[in-house]
């Protein structure tokens, strides 16, 4: 799965072809293994080495601990792994079209393949460690590749605000790791989870006992941290800052590794945290919550802004922030179902907005315009993406999006608290058609372009058509997939976790109907506001205007964050500057001082150097002493013992 | 006691005295060409290590030991007071001093065939590893702080034998009287300990620890040797000889020093103060000079030893990311790497041991390793600093690929022997519990601070776009120094940097039966004493 290497040497087609060619058999094992999944309904295949073992001894780990690599395929991850690959290689392919005129090419394909391996890694992988590693190393390859056009200031600047803001994700996913650690070192069979390397499963159960997770503090905390985690990298209020601006990446980038795969990661994460470690039910309270708010909060904001892609990267927030809150009220595969499907969609939706992109050479929605005629395959692909998103049957996205407020819908019995963010939920499905179809209005209708200077339009390659229609194929079809009696096996997963809520009874079809009532409204609403080439001018003396304002300046967070960052970040350096001019600077030369008298003796002997290292030798001889007569007294005195 | 069980066990060590009179021999026939020289070193050098393995039970090497193999740790001591004793830790110890000696002689079989002072060069480098293995055996102090000096009078050679360098002999100086005041520091500590115990075995001390009356003297005794021993690991501040040094030495040198010798104090301190540390709260009852009631030696000891480690860390990681010089950074980032390893020695126990041990083995990898890349590309014309490397990486792929691979380890990056180490290490200390824990947060905090300086490196050579490519003298160096095999690095070199970087991966990847044999040798060490 991971021979994805070795394209930088490859001048031929610079190693495009070649790194196609692999993700295609990465596809096709992809592929294979999914379908094996679904044939064989909760088959697991657990592939696993002991990479290092240390003996038993006293301490937190008294069974010894384990580090170990291994593979895992579960419904989960074979789910996952289908996603990955299959986007993976059609983003790879549009690339070759995409690309074709950009410098670095060898750096792009390689950091690509390195992003399709380290990605199929963290899905395959079977314990926590092995997980952690390859999410720290698809967060590296996303910095590379937002940051490709390096030269580009707002580009650089971008990759590092993606960088460091997931940093501050993974740092609490790796709290919540060693919290999980600590807690469950010897828990479970064969001496515990630690002497067995924090494996997620053993043999087809998963490792940990599932559902005694009970309502312990620490273990709150621990789900936060992990929570935390994943909103980094999925762009999770209030962590969610960095993925508008990752879109100065190139297009494909923001396909594959913004929109389908890498942001999804984290709803990964949490569906496998609650399906073999566990939430407790302040934790659910907290992911539905966060997943619920989110997905109003960025829909809010795609309403008025004019960047094409930004647009899309506020919907994928938002559409996150869906499966984040089906995860959290208890429904991991319904969760990854949404992700399968809006993987597909939603790439479909970069892949179409890149290729008007290449056409027209902007990104601004207010410049273009009438492009329906000279890009029929890309409007009508922007189009069907468009009803996938919207949650219009039989689209992909109204099977999957429906499935989540279906199955929150059924617990909010038990959990009154729920109750706000369903809604704020259901909001987002007026606002999410709402600006998706502005977006398809501004771009495709009308006559002409709005700003004349823009170059004649028309379509790309076929290397960038192909998965375009690929890709509309999946975004009509994926969500009847549930329909499959073995894709539902899929989505099952083994130990019970609850897949699919109670299939379309009366209650179903009446959110049914009311969610595509507003789906339905929002694109009218679009259609009469921006249809037909119309502009729609907010009266300067609207009271909306500041509505629209503070939208745009997006809430003012970014503008909060950068100041609370210079301001940290200013402080913390002038401090260190502080503490190197006087204070180790000041040790220097007081050193200097207090040595220089002894060491004036023993210059007279020898060369200057010399004598400074005997006089701290000296120094140390007395400073040892020190430690060993009155320091380590005093602290054994005041501390006692060891 | 019959012949061949007394001498069997020093066969290593006789090996090694042989390959020196031979080369001296040699030397005085006029027979200097340095492949004769350097075949007569490697060869004495790879037959010592593998019977040092054979005597470990290294699978098919088994045949060649002179101990049974098993058995080691439980052989009867010689007398009563033995001034030496084998322990399979000991064993372990002797194989990385070797494993050492082998880089840097395999590396030196690259010179020029006509170089001056070559004969000297691996007489000193033989003998000096034969100090180094008597080290590993010593279990008296005196015998210990001898062989000791064993190893440094042939290693103050050594950095000056190039006697028309000034700078090697400048370096050689300030080795030799800061070594010189070592030695007497030492010496005065263990005449304090000989006054308080009546005894110089270590086996001794360790049984009387707990009943001896003056625990004045016997504290300034091991001041006196945490000062002097320190010296040879490179302690804050007992380290500033080392960078000079390392960094006017020739590479090779270095790579000895920093790869192999410094390890010899390690091993001292092991000897010296596990018993002590391990003692806790049973050593030395006794009022305290300065009032605070009974002085416990092991956790007062302790405390010492890991404050002089995290400085050691400490100074070490933020001088190296002040530098400009290649050999300077690797000689900073050393010192730092040595606080480390002391990390194990504070803690104690087992697995602390096999942490320190295993970081020991990666250090001679990754250091020597490095100083032997660095040693090999000064004659392809890269000058001195840091930033005449730039482009490095991709000129030359595969010299470049075995650094970053050092670095890396250096760094502690996963997939890597370095990291493996770091692992235990860290984890050991976790595991100890009390204030241990505080030991593993400063390791880890330095371990981050690291990453900065070698990621530096890496950066320079292989994202920064090479300048004018040699500095003037660095191109007339390159034409005069004849071609070699190797691309320019001589197949020596290339096959010593070879071996290392494949063993950084091969034990980063597959640990365990490394890991094995160094955790049961510690188990021993630490269950059996000295």
């Amino acid at each position: 799965m991971v021979g994805l290497f070795g394209t930088r040497l490859q001048k031929l087609e610079w190693g495009g072809w070649l790194a196609v060619g692999f993700a295609g058999a990465a596809m096709a094992l992809g592929v294979t293994i999914a379908i094996g999944e679904m044939l064989n309904p909760g088959a697991y295949v657990n592939a696993q080495y002991t990479w290092l073992h240390l003996a038993a001894s006293p301490g937190p780990f008294p069974n010894g601990l384990s580090l170990v690599a291994g593979t895992l395929v579960d419904p989960l991850s074979a789910l996952m792994l289908l996603v990955v690959t299959v986007v993976g290689f059609l983003v790879m392919l549009y690339s070759i079209g995409y690309m074709h005129h950009d410098r670095g090419l060898p750096r792009y394909y390689a950091e690509l393949s390195l992003f399709l391996a380290a990605m199929t890694g963290l899905v395959l992988s079977n314990n926590l460690l092995e997980f952690f590693l390859f999410w720290e190393l698809v967060g590296v390859c996303s910095y590379f590749l937002i940051g490709f056009y390096y030269e580009k200031p707002s580009a650089a600047s971008a990759a590092k605000e993606a960088f460091l803001v997931t940093r501050v994700g993974d740092v609490l996913f790796l709290l919540g790791i060693f919290i999980y650690f600590f807690h469950y070192a010897t828990t479970g069979p064969n001496g515990g989870w630690a002497a067995n390397g924090f494996v997620f499963t053993n043999g087809t159960t998963p490792f940990l006992p599932a559902g005694a997770i009970g309502s312990s503090t620490l273990l709150t905390i621990a789900g936060l941290l992990i929570l935390g985690g994943a909103a980094g990298k999925s762009a999770q209020f209030p962590l969610h800052v960095w993925l508008p601006d990752a879109m100065e990446g190139p297009t494909t980038v923001s396909a594959l590794i913004h929109a389908a795969t890498m942001v999804a990661a984290g709803v990964y994460l949490l569906a496998v945290t609650s399906v073999f470690i566990g939430f407790t039910s302040t934790d659910q309270l907290a992911i539905v919550a966060i997943g619920g708010f989110t997905a109003f909060f960025a829909a809010t904001m795609a309403v008025v802004h004019p960047d094409i892609k930004r647009v899309i990267a506020y919907s994928t927030i938002s559409q996150l922030g869906y499966m984040v809150m089906a995860v959290g009220a208890g429904f991991a595969m319904v969760g990854l179902f949404h992700l399968f499907t809006h993987a597909f969609f939603k790439a479909l939706l970069f892949l179409a907005a890149g290729s008007v992109i290449h056409a027209v050479g902007t990104q601004d929605l207010f410049k273009m315009g009438g492009l329906r005629k000279p890009m029929r395959v890309t409007a009508a692909a922007f189009a069907i993406g468009g009803l996938a998103l919207a949650g219009i049957p039989p689209f992909a996205g109204f099977w999957s999006k429906d499935d989540i407020l279906s199955a929150v819908y059924s617990q909010l019995g038990s959990h009154p608290l729920y109750w706000p963010f369903f809604l704020l939920a259901f909001a987002a499905v007026f606002l999410t058609a709402y600006y998706i179809f502005r977006a398809w209005f501004l771009a495709f209708s009308g006559d002409h372009p709005r700003d004349p200077s823009l170059p004649h339009a028309h379509e790309g390659p076929w290397v960038m058509q192909v998965p375009l229609v690929i890709l509309s194929g999946m975004a009509l079809i994926a969500g009847l997939f549930i329909f499959l009696p073995n894709f539902q096996g899929l989505l099952l997963h083994g130990d019970g976790v609850a897949g699919i809520p109670p299939v379309y009874g009366s209650t179903d079809l009446l959110l049914s109907g009311v969610s595509v009532g507003l789906g339905l409204a929002g694109i009218g609403l679009a259609y009469q506001l921006w249809g037909n080439g119309r502009v729609y001018v907010l009266p300067a003396d609207s009271p909306w205007q500041s509505v629209r304002r503070l939208l745009l300046n997006r809430y003012y967070m970014k503008v909060a964050y950068d100041w609370i960052g210079l301001r940290a970040v200013y402080g913390i350096s002038r401090g260190a500057d502080f503490v190197d001019r006087y204070v180790i600077d000041g040790t220097v030369h007081g050193f200097e001082r207090i040595f220089g008298s002894l060491s004036d003796r023993l210059r007279a002997m020898q060369s200057g150097v010399v004598s400074d290292y005997a006089a701290y030798v000296i120094a140390g001889l007395v400073g040892v002493f020190a430690l060993l007569l009155l320091v380590a007294p005093y602290l054994l005195a005041h501390f006692g013992g060891t | 006691m019959d012949f061949t069980s007394f001498v069997g066990p020093f066969v290593p060590e006789i090996l090694l005295l042989g390959g020196t009179l031979l080369i001296f021999l040699l030397d005085v026939l006029g027979l200097r060409r340095n492949e004769w020289l350097s075949t007569v070193a490697v060869t004495a050098v790879v037959l010592a290590l593998l019977s040092v393995l054979g005597d470990l039970g290294f699978g098919p090497l088994s045949v060649l030991a002179t101990l049974s193999p098993g058995q080691i740790d439980t052989l009867p001591a010689f007398g009563s007071a033995p001034l030496y004793h084998f322990t399979s830790l000991g064993l372990v110890f002797q194989a990385i001093f070797l494993l050492s000696a082998l880089l840097v002689t395999l590396a030196s079989a690259s010179r020029p065939s006509d170089e001056p002072g070559a004969p000297i060069f691996y007489g000193l480098l033989l003998l000096a590893t034969l100090g180094m293995l008597l080290v590993a055996v010593a279990s008296d102090l005196i015998f210990l702080l001898l062989a000791i000096e064993v190893v440094s009078i042939p290693s103050y050679l050594l950095v000056g034998y190039r006697r028309r360098e000034t700078r090697s002999m400048e370096a050689a100086m300030k080795f030799f009287i800061i070594g010189a005041l070592s030695t007497v520091l030492s010496f005065y500590g263990a005449s304090l300990l000989f006054g308080a115990y009546g005894t110089t075995n270590l086996f001794l001390i360790q049984a009387d620890a707990s009943t001896v009356g003056f625990p004045v003297l016997v504290l300034l005794g091991y001041g006196f040797l945490v000062a002097g021993l320190a010296f040879k690991v490179t302690l804050v501040p007992f380290h500033a000889w080392a960078v000079d040094v390392y960094d006017g030495a020739p590479s090779d040198v270095s790579a000895f020093l920093a790869g192999g010798t410094k390890k010899i104090g390690l091993f001292a301190f092991f000897l010296v103060f596990l018993g002590p540390v391990l003692l806790v709260n049973t050593a030395a009852a006794g009022q305290s000079p300065f009032g605070g009631g009974a002085v416990d030696l092991g956790p007062t000891l302790s405390i010492t030893l890991g404050v002089l480690a995290v400085v050691t860390m400490t100074v070490g990681n933020v001088l190296a990311l002040l530098q400009k010089e290649m050999k300077r950074m690797l000689a900073y980032s050393s010192i730092s790497q040595a606080g480390y390893m002391l990390i194990g020695i504070t803690i104690g126990t087992a697995p602390a041991l096999t942490g320190a041990t295993l970081q020991i083995f990666a250090h001679v990898l990754m250091k020597g390793g490095a100083f032997l890349v660095v040693a090999g590309v000064g004659a392809l014309g890269i000058g001195p600093l840091i930033d005449d490397w730039k482009g490095f990486g991709v000129r030359r792929p595969l010299t470049g690929a075995a650094f970053a691979l050092m670095l890396l380890s250096l760094a502690g990056v996963p997939l890597t022997v370095g990291f493996v180490s770091k692992f235990i290490l860290f984890s050991a200390a976790v595991q100890a519990e009390g204030w241990f824990i505080w030991l593993a947060v400063a390791g880890l905090l330095n371990s981050a601070l690291s990453v900065f300086y070698y990621a530096r490196v890496l950066k320079v050579m292989y994202f920064d776009r090479p300048g004018p490519l040699e500095t003037a003298e660095g191109t007339a160096a390159a034409a005069s120094a004849p071609a070699l095999g190797a691309g320019g690095l001589g197949y020596g070199r290339a096959v010593a940097i070879g071996l290392a970087a494949v063993l950084i991966v091969g034990v980063g990847l597959y640990p365990q039966p490394v890991v094995g044999a160094i955790q049961m040798a510690a188990q021993h060490f630490v269950s059996a004493g000295v």
